[in-house]
């Protein structure tokens, strides 16, 4: 499926700023099923200084340096995407309680090693709440993708999708209190119910096609950049990727954009700016099927 | 060396007869059969000659060296930090050269192999791959920095400067404890050790055949010359600032190195280079002595919270563009699974042992080691395997090690201390010892600092060595065979003198100094106020007369309560201050400091012990003459640099401010009677008024001698000069002969009090002239403190 995506992204500040500032938004180049035809970032006002590279996980990176005084920086993202399904596989995961040994077997530290996300990173921690919530919705006796997927339903079952509940900031423990956010939220409270029985989890940034097949319903999360979760099912099986916002594995309506083991590691914009007032974020995503 | 040979051994002996060490613990001064070593044997004749009262005469003389040097040790407890004396045990470790070398040999080895995982960690990762480190461990760790994997150091080297914690088992040999590599600390403190203890011993020290330790630091310092190459770019130390437990130190070392001591604040990235923030502009960095914890160092790739870091420092080290010693990253060898595989991985990548083994380690991730640590428990202690933010991982015992959490632990030998000896009650006792071993890396290779930090314990519990919890410091001396050299800081050979460049001043030491003077000059002003406040209410005991309201509004204006005999308000200022004076202490002399700081305890112990009168007017006199010997020190000592000038600023606008609001208020047509003497009394001028006018005070006179006439220091026109004469000499005052816009300004304010008569620098044009002071405070901060 060939998508055409524009992003436009748009930060005021209450009071002039200058500062720096490290873009993730463009769409991922593979590593599988999804390849980038191609893509420009567009950056107003014109910065200082733009480095564009790629961070340790493989998604690209624009640094951004403003020197002079900025009222509102702008970022537009266009390209091109070819999404492609890969055949539905049988479920070649291990059971849970031998996942463990796979994990040990790899030895690597690469950037699709398990082993970077299978203990707290800097949004996700473990928490006795989480650990029993985690416990209580594993299934007994299941393979890991099996078990996986019944975390994602019981996440969509329990969570209450409400963009006014949270803010990006809000820690994971307080949606999983209220029993409510957004993706971002309920991405989160999936990797750490995860992490907690033992399966490696990261967190997928990425966009979602805007309208909706003929006939199906419009997904959550279509109007901004959404999230996900990835999930290392063994050596077999490999990362599996589960949107528990919307209960479904990801599939040709879902395109990546950044791998990491939280937000952290993916945010869009992360930036250090000089300001003393405050500011504000607008985005607006557009993703269309060509043809 | 007189006295009777019998007599003298009689005394050693007593001495070394009534230490004993503990049974199955080895000893520095003693044989396991009970003989006094060799090394220890002249030192200890020395010491024995000496009468007690004369010992207790020289350690009180090494302790007031470190008092008057300002050496203090920031201890945390419960409720926030204090500043402890720093605790020096006066008798040094001794040590034999032969032992001293190999300890010196297994540590250089130990860095050489930390170099190399250091390299493949953030290189190719051939050491988990090949299965001589489990990966889980490298992943789990907060101090493994995913950013900085793939870049090569600039310099070539990821370790520069290294420190290790060893210490000597039951049998004899020397174990290494802890890898200190992130932000190894104490090397200042062991030169300030050295100075003490040598102090103490002054007469034994120079005869004693120990090795200086300035020649490290000078070898050190040449080779961060090296590290920087070609260009002429600066060095700096790179600290966290004034909360850090170890400031002092990083000051200190600053001063001694003569490198800059810099804040994230002070850094910025442009182009890919990293700059300091400077007075005249951005001026290039290419080396960068780090005393900040990695994670906090790039908020826009590391822990983005961190308010110490520097936006976008990751992405000018992987440009290669700056050298950081030690380089980002290197804090994940400290993490101590890598204890349990550091014996393997040296045979893989050195071909041989270590020469000093670390303490004996087992990973609980593996299920073997896990059996194993479990099975003997009783002789390990569990620690956790790897660094986490945001505080510690929580602690189980060792029958809860599990497949789950086995990966978060270590088990490791208790280890058993050797004991050394610390004067206590007038006897020598044994005490547990860790050495703390510094290495450089030279263009020849590693050197090791000879000696000069050990920390000893507080208890003869061989398990428990740390200065947090009440343990002391002590100095080490290598002891040679033969007259050693004396070594320094200066460079070895006659090389032809050149003046070196003037250092630039960071925008944030200007601020600084610029508000301590105002701060001081702010305080003393207060003082004076109340001074004359306390002395007409002492004499007249009223405080409603006309004049006294007045003067008690306008104190009360300036948010100074005058019914406290040294007000809140006033310590407040003095506190500023300090403040200010604590986030330059590399600028400024250990007198000033101690200086500043007494005036601040002596007010508050006034502030406790006076009442509203009399007793408070000469309480305000006591601090007056603290206050005038700390700028007096400031002003006739202080070498001109560019620091002095914003400090002198300060102080001038400070001060032009106050006499202008003075005047303003108090010089009215309808100001209380009294209030023309009480202005000259605040303005120190009773002298010079009686002296150049011959009459009584009258508003013209007044007006003359504290607002226009250029003599006097305490008037506005002097101190207009003041500052108008300095800002002059800031660099950027005149570009390409056009005067700055704040040159311009202050020329402006100069002018219009200089063109005045005292009939009409009326009280309008008085508050006129106040406005155009504070308004060069802000062009000062705008066009330099920003």
């Amino acid at each position: 499926m060939l998508y055409e995506i524009l992003l436009h992204t748009k930060c005021t500040y209450a009071r002039a700023a200058a500062g720096r500032q490290l873009l993730r938004l463009m769409p991922a180049d593979g590593p599988t099923g999804q390849r980038l035809i191609a893509g420009a970032i567009d950056v107003k006002p014109q910065p200082a200084e733009r480095t564009d590279s790629y961070d340790f996980f493989g998604n690209r990176t624009t640094e951004v340096c403003f020197s002079g005084h900025n009222e509102e920086v702008e970022f537009t993202v266009r390209a091109r995407v070819d999404r492609f399904g890969r055949p539905p596989s049988l479920d070649l995961s291990p059971g849970l309680d031998r996942l463990g040994s796979d994990i040990a077997s790899v030895m690597s530290l690469e950037p699709l090693s398990p082993h970077h996300y299978v203990d707290a990173s800097p949004l996700v921690r473990s928490s006795a709440e989480i650990a029993d919530y985690a416990r209580s919705i594993t299934p007994s006796g299941a393979t890991t993708i099996e078990t996986v997927t019944a975390i994602s339903q019981a996440i969509h079952r329990d969570m209450r999708y409400d963009g006014e509940a949270t803010e990006v900031d809000t820690p994971l423990e307080e949606a999983f209190a209220k029993r409510r956010g957004v993706c971002q939220d309920f991405s989160h409270i999936m990797i750490a119910c995860l992490r907690e029985i033992g399966v490696p989890a990261g967190y997928v940034s990425g966009f979602l096609r805007t309208e909706p097949p003929k006939g199906k319903p419009r997904l959550q999360g279509s109007d901004a950049m959404h999230a996900w979760v990835q999930a290392w099912c063994g050596l077999e099986a490999g990362w599996v990727e589960f949107d528990p916002t919307n209960n479904m594995l990801t599939g040709l309506d879902h395109i990546v954009a950044a791998h990491g083991r939280d937000y952290s590691d993916v945010a869009p914009v992360r930036g250090v700016m000089r300001t003393s007032g405050g500011q504000e974020i607008a985005q607006s995503v557009d993703v269309l099927p060509l043809g | 060396m007189a006295g009777a040979p019998g007599l003298k051994a009689i005394r050693t002996d007593d001495i070394a007869a009534s230490y004993r060490p503990l049974a199955g613990v080895a000893d520095e001064l003693k044989t396991a059969d009970g003989s006094i070593r060799p090394v220890w044997r002249p030192f200890l004749d020395y010491l024995a000659r000496l009468p007690a009262d004369e010992l207790a005469q020289r350690f009180a003389r090494g302790d007031s060296y470190l008092r008057d040097a300002g050496v203090y040790f920031r201890q945390y407890g419960q409720r926030g930090s204090i500043d402890r004396a720093w605790p020096l045990s006066h008798i040094p470790v001794l040590l034999h050269e032969d032992e001293w070398s190999q300890i010196a040999s297994g540590l250089s080895q130990r860095a050489d192999l930390l170099e190399l995982v250091a390299a493949d960690l953030y290189g190719p990762g051939n050491l988990a791959a090949n299965g001589f480190l489990p990966a889980a461990a490298i992943a789990g760790s907060a101090e493994w920095l995913r950013p900085m994997v793939g870049t090569q150091p600039a310099s070539g080297h990821f370790l520069h400067f290294v420190a290790f914690d060893i210490g000597r088992g039951p049998s004899g040999e020397w174990w290494v404890l802890e890898d200190r590599v992130q932000a190894p600390s104490g090397a200042g403190f062991a030169l300030e050790n050295r100075v003490a203890t040598a102090r103490v011993f002054s007469d034994y020290y120079a005869e004693a055949h120990v090795p200086r330790v300035a020649g490290f630091f000078r070898k050190f310092r040449e080779s961060l010359g090296g590290i920087r190459g070609a260009d002429d770019n600066g060095i700096a130390i790179l600290s966290p600032g004034p909360m850090n437990d170890t400031y002092y130190e990083h000051a200190y070392l600053a001063r001694y190195l003569g490198l800059a001591l810099l804040e994230g604040e002070d850094l910025a990235v442009e182009k890919g280079r990293v700059v300091v923030r400077s007075i005249s502009g951005t001026r290039p960095l290419s080396v960068l002595w780090r005393r900040l914890d990695s994670n906090f160092a790039d908020p826009l790739e590391l822990d983005g919270a961190s308010k110490l870091g520097t936006a976008g420092l990751l992405g000018a080290v992987r440009a290669g563009n700056i050298s950081m010693v030690n380089a980002l990253g290197t804090g994940v060898l400290e993490e101590k699974a890598l204890f349990a595989f550091f014996p393997g991985i040296c045979r893989h990548l050195l071909g041989t042992s270590l020469e000093m083994p670390n303490v004996a380690t087992w990973w609980c991730g593996g299920d073997a080691e896990r059996d194993y640590v479990k099975a003997n428990a009783a002789g390990m202690v569990l620690r956790p395997a790897m660094s986490v933010r945001g505080g510690a991982r929580q602690a189980v015992a060792a029958s809860d090690l599990s497949a789950r959490n086995g990966r978060h632990f270590v088990g490791q030998e208790s280890v058993t201390l050797s004991t050394t000896p610390a004067w206590e009650n007038g006897a020598l006792v044994p005490r547990p010892l860790s050495l703390r071993v510094f290495l450089a890396r030279t263009a020849e290779g590693w050197i090791a600092m000879p000696g000069g930090f050990a920390r000893i314990g507080h208890t003869n519990d061989p398990k428990a060595v740390a200065m947090q919890s009440g343990g002391s410091v002590a100095d080490v001396w290598v002891v040679c065979n033969a007259p050693v050299k004396a070594d320094t800081m200066l460079p070895l050979k006659s090389t032809p003198y050149v003046r070196p460049r003037p250092g630039t001043l960071p925008s944030r030491a200007a601020d600084n100094l610029f508000w301590l003077g105002r701060y001081v000059e702010r305080a003393e002003g207060t003082m004076r106020l109340l001074r004359a406040y306390f002395i007409r209410l002492a004499e007249t005991g009223d405080a409603e007369s006309p004049l006294q309201a007045e003067v008690r509004e306008y104190i009360e204006d300036l948010g100074v309560d005058p019914d406290e005999a040294v007000p809140e308000a006033l310590r407040d200022i003095i506190s500023a201050a300090l403040g200010s004076a604590a986030k330059v202490r590399d600028r400024f002399s250990v007198d000033g400091w101690m200086a500043l700081n007494d005036l601040a305890e002596s007010a508050a112990k006034i502030a406790h012990t006076s009442s509203v009168g009399d007793d408070s007017a000469r309480a305000m006199s006591v601090l007056l003459r603290k206050i005038t010997g700390f700028s007096g020190l400031m002003h006739d000592n202080m070498y001109r640099f560019t620091g002095w000038r914003f400090l002198t600023i300060g102080r001038a606008l400070e001060r032009a401010l106050a006499m202008t609001s003075l005047l303003a208020h108090m010089t009215r047509e309808d100001a209380a009677d009294g209030s023309l003497d009480f202005v000259v009394e605040v303005g120190d001028s009773t002298l010079s008024h009686r002296r150049r006018y011959a009459v009584r005070t009258a508003r013209p006179t007044v007006v003359d001698l504290l607002g226009l006439d250029a003599m006097n220091p305490r008037s506005i026109m002097y101190q207009l000069g003041e500052i108008r004469d300095q800002i002059g000499l800031l660099p950027g005052a005149h570009a390409a002969g056009e005067m700055s816009d704040l040159s311009r300004a202050v020329l402006r304010v100069h002018t219009d009090v200089a063109v005045r008569t005292p009939d009409d620098f009326s009280a309008e044009a008085l508050l006129e002239c106040y406005e155009g002071i504070a308004g060069l405070s802000e062009l000062i901060t705008e066009a330099y403190l920003k």
